[in-house]
């Protein structure tokens, strides 16, 4: 038993599979178990019936027609942000006076819940995918900008300094170290993002869209349909570990030292 | 003797620091360094070694005094020097072959060519065999020797060591010293080697420069007179420890003081 359990802990092959199996296992015994004390079918399903839902959603089309809307959205303005955010944080970190300007007013919009915002966003862009274009956006940047603007000046400044005795000029001080280091700190940030942006567009739609998660979720949750409801949550769980996962895989693979001196 | 390779003249050196006492770290350094020479600096900590080196290769200016490389003022760094230093200072996402070229490729020589000068370095730090490996796996001793072979690939008259062979355990630290005698052997640099280790320091010098605490001032400068090559059996001789004596006689005073003790003598 303790030898399974110190390998669950390794880096071993398989063993980060299984931990995530071993934790879904928990999660639907739970899941089950609440299930089955709060009987009430208006504010509580079982997995199977959650699951029997989803599936007859995928039947009718209805899952994709709000797959294709809310991953649309997402897909579009994802990348927007990650860049912009980037841009931002590189602009800032390479000014002391403009991040001394800049970042009471950033700490203050990242403070913000800007999702609270939406329905000002949609009664000045529509309905329509502008508004949640900018929701996403702006929910989304703010972590990115952040993670590029501390990971920028956090650069270890003895690598600087060697740098710097190769006689390397500023512009290939930045592309050999400073940002090579920052990058995986950068894709730190972008993990936060994406769970951020699921959140804006989710609540985007919950003010106003024809199609999506969002406006699925309102919809079944209107008509006390809870198995519906807990499905499309269901699968933006899913939507945000898959980013979750592949980002953290990222961040490994670009600075696998960091592993190894367990940070 | 041969016109000087490297000389430091009247170099004073004065951190000031907002809000607090400014330190003086080298007060009016007189130094002179011929072609080939391997020369060590011993002092206390604190006593503006690693300081004098960073002036030495031009990454920091000095208040006062002027650094000369073959008659020329140094300003900035330039690729007759350059230098080890006492920190970890690879790329830690960067292959042992991608560091050895790094100063290389900043310096702009074609990847093919920069990559078989990097060999020839790596091979002669005996890394061979090491080159896809990351900084990350490998241990200390093989860090600095990629340290130093980075230093090296750029062909560099002067080598600026700064305390190099701090980290390591005694074992690996006297390999490296006879590795380092070996290198500089083969490629004829000059040498400034920067040292806590007295015994270290009379082994691998033609000189032993020994700095008095802080600021940092030459106090005596001591020609090691031992025969070369030099074998580990020479570190037994009477000649060997008379000189290591002498030098531990002469820093003991400067540690005492530095540590507001009274002194001996
Ligand atoms: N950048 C700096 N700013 C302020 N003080 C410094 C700086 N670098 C070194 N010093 C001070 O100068 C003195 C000499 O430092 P250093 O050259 O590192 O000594 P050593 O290498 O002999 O131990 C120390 O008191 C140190 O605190
Ligand atoms: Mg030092």
């Amino acid at each position: 038993m303790s030898a399974f359990l110190e390998w669950l802990e390794s880096d071993a092959r398989g063993a980060g599979a299984t931990r995530v199996a071993l934790s879904f296992a928990v999660f639907f015994i739970a899941w089950q178990l609440l299930a089955l004390l709060v009987t009430n079918t208006m504010i509580m399903a079982p997995p199977l019936a959650v699951f029997k839902s989803l599936w007859v959603e995928t039947q009718s089309g209805a899952m994709w027609k709000h797959a294709l809307a809310t991953v649309g959205v997402v897909l579009l303005s994802f990348p927007v942000a990650v860049l912009l955010g980037v841009m931002i944080g590189l602009a800032l970190a390479s000014s002391k006076l403009m991040t001394l300007t800049a970042s009471p007013l950033l700490t203050a919009m990242y403070s913000v819940p800007v999702v609270a915002l939406a329905p000002l966003f949609i009664s000045w862009l529509g309905l329509g995918l502008a508004s949640k274009f900018v929701i996403v956006v702006l929910v989304a940047i703010f972590p990115v900008i952040v993670s590029t603007e501390v990971a920028l000046r956090s650069t270890d400044a003895h690598l600087i300094e060697a740098a710097r005795s190769f006689n390397a000029r500023p512009l290939q001080i930045f592309t050999t170290v400073t940002f090579p280091f920052a990058v995986p700190f950068i894709v730190g940030g972008v993990r936060v993002a994406w769970a951020r942006a699921l959140v804006g567009v989710v609540v985007a739609e919950f003010f106003g869209a024809f199609a999506g998660f969002g406006f699925a979720i309102l919809a079944a949750g209107q008509t006390f349909d809870t198995p519906v409801l807990l499905g499309y949550v269901f699968v933006l769980g899913i939507l945000g570990l898959i980013g979750s996962v592949l980002l953290h895989a990222l961040e490994r693979h670009l600075a696998p030292w960091r592993e190894e001196l367990g940070q | 003797m041969n016109a000087p390779i490297l000389e430091v003249r009247a170099v004073s050196k004065t951190f000031q620091r907002t809000g607090k006492p400014s330190v003086e770290a080298l007060a009016r350094i007189d130094l002179s360094f011929a072609p080939g020479e391997f020369v060590s600096i011993v002092g206390a900590s604190g006593s503006g070694k690693s300081t004098l080196i960073r002036i030495i290769d031009g990454l920091l200016q000095p208040t006062s005094g002027e650094v000369c490389v073959e008659g020329k003022p140094v300003t900035s760094p330039g690729p007759d020097r350059a230098v080890v230093f006492q920190q970890d200072s690879l790329l830690p996402w960067k292959s042992v072959m991608d560091n050895v070229m790094y100063g290389l490729r900043i310096a702009r020589v074609p990847h093919a060519q920069a990559r078989s000068t990097a060999q020839h370095f790596i091979d002669l730090a005996g890394l061979t065999g090491f080159e896809t490996h990351y900084p990350h796996q490998l241990s200390g001793g093989m860090r600095q020797r990629v340290n130093v072979a980075r230093a090296l690939a750029v062909s560099p008259k002067i080598l600026l060591l700064d305390e190099p062979f701090a980290a390591l355990d005694s074992q690996t630290r006297e390999i490296m010293q006879t590795e380092l005698l070996k290198i500089w052997d083969a490629e004829k640099k000059t040498v400034v080697l920067i040292t806590h280790q007295i015994e270290e320091a009379v082994f691998l010098s033609d000189r032993v420069i020994v700095f008095s605490a802080r600021p940092g001032k030459v106090k005596a400068s001591i020609t090691i007179d031992l025969p070369r090559p030099r074998p580990l059996a020479m570190k037994r001789t009477t000649a060997f420890t008379g000189h290591v004596d002498h030098i531990w006689k002469l820093i003991e005073d400067e540690v005492r003081s530095a540590m507001g003790l009274a002194t001996l003598t």
